[in-house]
C-alpha cells in the first residue's frame, strides 16, 4: 500500500490546492520578512521537486517575476505618495514636494522619503507577491483538467470555462517561447518594437487554432451535451443557480458592511445557500458521469493537506506565541524576531516535496506527437 | 471617512512644540489631549501641549506613543499608548487588532476637535500630521465605530469638560466638576482614587506619571474606568519616553541561513532530476 502510493503518478489536484491555499492563507497573516521569506522558500523548494512537465508546470518563474513588479511598485507607491515622516525616522532622500490645495489636503505627493517606509512597503508588497506566489504554485504543481472531476455536475459547464481560462497563460507562455525559438532558428534579426508583429501574429494564431482543437476535441468527447434535460428544467436549474449566487453576493456583502442589518445578511446568505444547493441538485441530476482512471486519494494527499492547513492554523490561531510576532513595527526601526512556533509550521508545509509521489516521467508526453489538447475524459 | 486619521502632509513639527503640564494649559494658550481608553477597560487621560504643534506631536510627547499601520504607515494612528498607563502599552493591542492593514471603521482612533469657545466636536477632516490644532482647543481620540459622515461614535463627554478653565498658566486648572459628579464613586468605594484625582483642587497631575526609576506598573493601578463616572479624567504628566533597542540580528540571520538551507536542497533535488530525467 504505502509503495503503491508513492510510485510515480500526479497527487490528487484538491491536495496542491488545499496545501497552496492554506500557505496563501498563512501569508496573509504576517507581515514578518522571515516568515515571508521561509513561505517562499519552501514553495520554491516543492515546486522544483515536484513539478510535471505539462506546459502550466514551467509558469512557475513567471509567477515570481510577477512577485518582484508587485514588491517594485508597491515601493515606487509608497516613494511617489509620502505617507509622513516622524521625527524618529531615518530619512534616505528628500523629493521635491508637489503641495496641494487646501480642499484636497491631506495628499501628499513627493517629499521626504524615509528607510522605515520604503522597508514596509517592501515587506507589505512582498506579502502580496507571496499570495501570488501561492496561487502560481498550485497553478504550477496540479493538473488543471483534473481538477475539473471534482466539481459537482451542475458546475460543469462553469468548471470547463474555468479551467480552460486558468490554462490560457501557461500555454501562452509555451507559444511565445516556441515562437521566439523559431525566430532564433531563422536568425531573425528584429529586436524591441518592431519585431513585435513578428511574435504576436504567429502567437495570435497559434491560440485561435488551438481553441478550434480544443472546440473541436471537447465536441466529440461529448462535453455540453445537455442529456435528457428538457428546456423547462435546464432553465429553472439557471435560474436558481443566478439567483442563488446573487443571494450569496448580497449576504457576504451584508455580513461585511455593519451598516446592513444583520439578519438581512444572514438571510440573503442562507437564501442563496438553499437556491444554490438545490441549482445543483437539479442539475446534478441531468449530468451522469462515469469516472475512467479516478485520481486516488492516499497518504501522501493527507501529508501534504495537512502539512499546509497546520501552518495556515498555526499563524491564524495566535496563540503559543508572541502575536505582535507577526507584525512587526517597523517604528522605531528594529530588527524582526522569528516566532518559533510560526516558523517550524511552515517549515513543516515543506514536507510536501518529500510526501508527494514524484510527477510521472514526463519525455513521453511532451513529445506525443498529436497536438490535441489533452482533454481527459472526465 | 477613515482619512480623518490618516494624515500625509508630514510637516516637520516645530521645533518649539513639547509636553507641558497639565496646569500650562489656558482658555488661550496650549491644546488640552485627551484619550479615551474606556473600550479597553482604561481611562480617560488627559494632558497638555505647546503650540504650534500638530496632532501628530501631541500624541508622540511626554511619554504619549502612537503606532501607525504597515499599509499606511506612521500617519494612520493604530495604536496609541501612555508610558503612565499600563507601563506605556499600546491599544489595540497586537491581539485585537495586528495594525497590518487600515483598521475597519467600526474600531478605530477616531479624531475629533473642539475649537476655543466651541462645546461641541467636530470630526477632523484632516490627519493627525496634517491638522495643527488652534491655542486654546481641545483634541480628543476616541476608539471605536463611526458613521462615514463622522456624526456619530464622538467622544462621550463634553469639551468643556476637559477644556482649560484657568486664564493664566499655573493657576487650577482641573475641570469642572461633572454636574453628576460621583454617582459610581458613591456606590462603589473602589472608585475613589479615580475621582479623587478628577476633582477640582486635588494634586492631579502625579496620579499618572510613573516615578523615572520605579517598576512601571505600580503607579497605574488607579483602578481603571469601568467604575469612573461619565466625565471623570485622569491627567497625564509628562514624562520620559522609554528608549527602544532596535533588537537582535540573530533571528534574521538564522533565517537568511534557513532560506539559504532549503535553497540548496531544492537545487540539490533539482539536479537529481535532470540527471534522472
Amino acid at each position: 500500500m504505502l509503495s503503491g502510493a508513492r510510485l510515480p503518478r500526479s497527487l490528487h489536484p484538491v491536495a496542491w490546492w488545499l496545501w497552496a491555499i492554506a500557505l496563501a492563507t498563512a501569508a496573509s497573516r504576517t507581515s514578518n520578512p522571515l516568515l515571508l521569506a521561509l513561505i517562499f522558500a519552501v514553495l520554491g523548494l516543492v515546486v522544483t521537486a515536484r513539478r510535471g512537465d505539462a506546459p502550466w508546470a514551467r509558469a512557475f518563474r513567471y509567477y515570481l517575476y510577477l512577485a518582484l513588479v508587485v514588491v517594485g511598485i508597491r515601493v515606487l507607491f509608497r516613494i511617489v505618495f509620502g505617507t509622513g515622516v516622524t521625527a524618529d525616522d531615518h530619512v534616505l532622500l528628500t523629493l521635491p514636494q508637489l503641495s496641494t490645495p487646501d480642499w484636497y489636503a491631506g495628499i501628499q505627493l513627493g517629499g521626504a522619503v524615509s528607510v522605515e517606509a520604503v522597508l514596509s512597503a517592501a515587506v507589505d508588497g512582498m506579502r502580496l507577491a507571496c499570495l501570488l506566489c501561492c496561487i502560481g504554485a498550485a497553478n504550477t504543481l496540479a493538473n488543471p483538467k483534473r481538477a475539473l472531476r471534482v466539481l459537482p455536475g451542475a458546475l460543469y459547464e462553469l468548471g470547463v470555462a474555468v479551467t480552460v481560462a486558468l490554462s490560457v497563460a501557461p500555454q501562452l507562455v509555451e507559444s511565445v517561447q516556441r515562437v521566439a525559438k523559431a525566430r532564433r532558428l531563422r536568425a531573425g534579426r528584429a529586436r524591441g518594437i518592431r519585431a513585435l508583429p513578428a511574435i504576436a501574429i504567429p502567437v495570435l494564431h497559434d491560440a485561435l487554432d488551438r481553441s478550434l482543437r480544443l472546440a473541436a476535441a471537447m465536441d466529440s468527447r461529448g462535453y455540453g451535451r445537455t442529456g435528457t434535460a428538457t428546456p423547462g428544467s435546464r432553465r429553472i436549474t439557471g435560474v436558481l443557480m443566478l439567483s442563488g449566487m446573487a443571494g450569496l453576493c448580497v449576504g457576504v456583502y451584508g455580513l461585511l458592511d455593519p451598516t446592513v442589518p444583520r439578519p438581512l445578511g444572514l438571510g440573503g446568505l442562507a437564501a442563496g445557500t438553499l437556491a444554490c444547493a438545490a441549482g445543483l441538485v437539479l442539475g446534478g441530476r441531468r449530468v451522469s458521469r462515469t469516472r475512467y482512471r479516478p485520481d486516488p486519494w492516499r497518504w501522501p494527499e493527507w501529508a501534504v493537506a495537512a502539512g499546509g492547513t497546520l501552518a495556515a492554523v498555526v499563524l491564524a490561531a495566535g496563540t503559543g506565541y508572541d502575536p505582535a510576532a507577526l507584525n512587526p513595527s517597523l517604528h522605531p526601526l528594529q530588527w524582526p524576531t522569528l516566532p518559533l512556533l510560526p516558523a517550524a509550521a511552515i517549515l513543516l508545509a515543506a514536507v510536501a516535496a518529500f510526501a508527494a509521489p514524484p510527477p510521472p516521467a514526463g519525455p513521453a508526453r511532451i513529445t506525443a506527437p498529436a497536438r490535441e489538447p489533452a482533454v481527459d475524459p472526465v | 471617512m477613515l482619512a480623518a486619521t490618516f494624515a500625509a502632509v508630514a510637516v516637520a513639527a516645530p521645533a518649539q512644540a513639547g509636553p507641558l503640564p497639565i496646569s500650562q494649559c489656558t482658555t488661550t494658550s496650549g491644546v488640552i489631549l485627551v484619550v479615551d481608553f474606556g473600550h479597553f477597560g482604561g481611562p480617560r487621560l488627559r494632558a497638555c501641549g505647546s503650540t504650534p504643534t500638530t496632532g501628530y506631536q501631541l500624541l508622540n510627547q511626554g511619554g504619549w506613543k502612537t503606532e501607525g499601520t504597515g499599509h499606511d504607515g506612521p500617519a494612520f494612528i493604530c495604536r496609541i499608548g501612555y508610558s503612565g498607563h499600563q507601563s506605556g502599552k499600546k491599544f489595540p493591542t497586537p491581539q485585537q487588532d495586528p495594525c497590518a492593514r487600515t483598521p475597519p471603521a467600526t474600531a478605530y482612533w477616531s479624531y475629533w476637535h473642539a475649537d476655543p469657545g466651541r462645546n461641541s466636536w467636530s470630526y477632523s477632516q484632516l490627519g493627525a500630521m496634517s491638522y495643527k490644532p488652534k491655542p486654546g482647543s481641545v483634541d480628543a481620540w476616541v476608539f471605536g465605530a463611526t458613521d462615514t459622515g463622522g456624526t456619530s461614535g464622538g467622544p462621550r463627554f463634553s469639551p468643556d469638560s476637559v477644556r482649560a478653565r484657568n486664564t493664566t498658566p499655573g493657576g487650577g486648572s482641573s475641570p469642572r466638576p461633572s454636574p453628576k459628579p460621583s454617582k459610581p464613586a458613591a456606590t462603589k468605594p473602589g472608585a475613589a482614587p479615580t475621582t479623587a484625582a478628577a476633582r477640582p483642587g486635588t494634586s492631579t497631575s502625579a496620579s499618572l506619571a510613573p516615578p523615572p526609576s520605579a517598576p512601571p506598573s505600580s503607579s497605574v493601578s488607579a483602578e481603571p474606568t469601568p467604575t469612573a463616572s461619565e466625565s471623570s479624567f485622569l491627567d497625564a504628566a509628562p514624562v520620559e519616553a522609554a528608549r527602544t533597542d532596535t533588537g537582535s540580528s540573530a533571528p534574521a540571520l538564522v533565517t537568511v541561513g534557513l532560506v539559504l538551507l532549503i535553497g540548496a536542497a531544492g537545487a540539490v533535488v533539482a539536479k537529481r532530476r535532470r540527471a534522472g530525467g
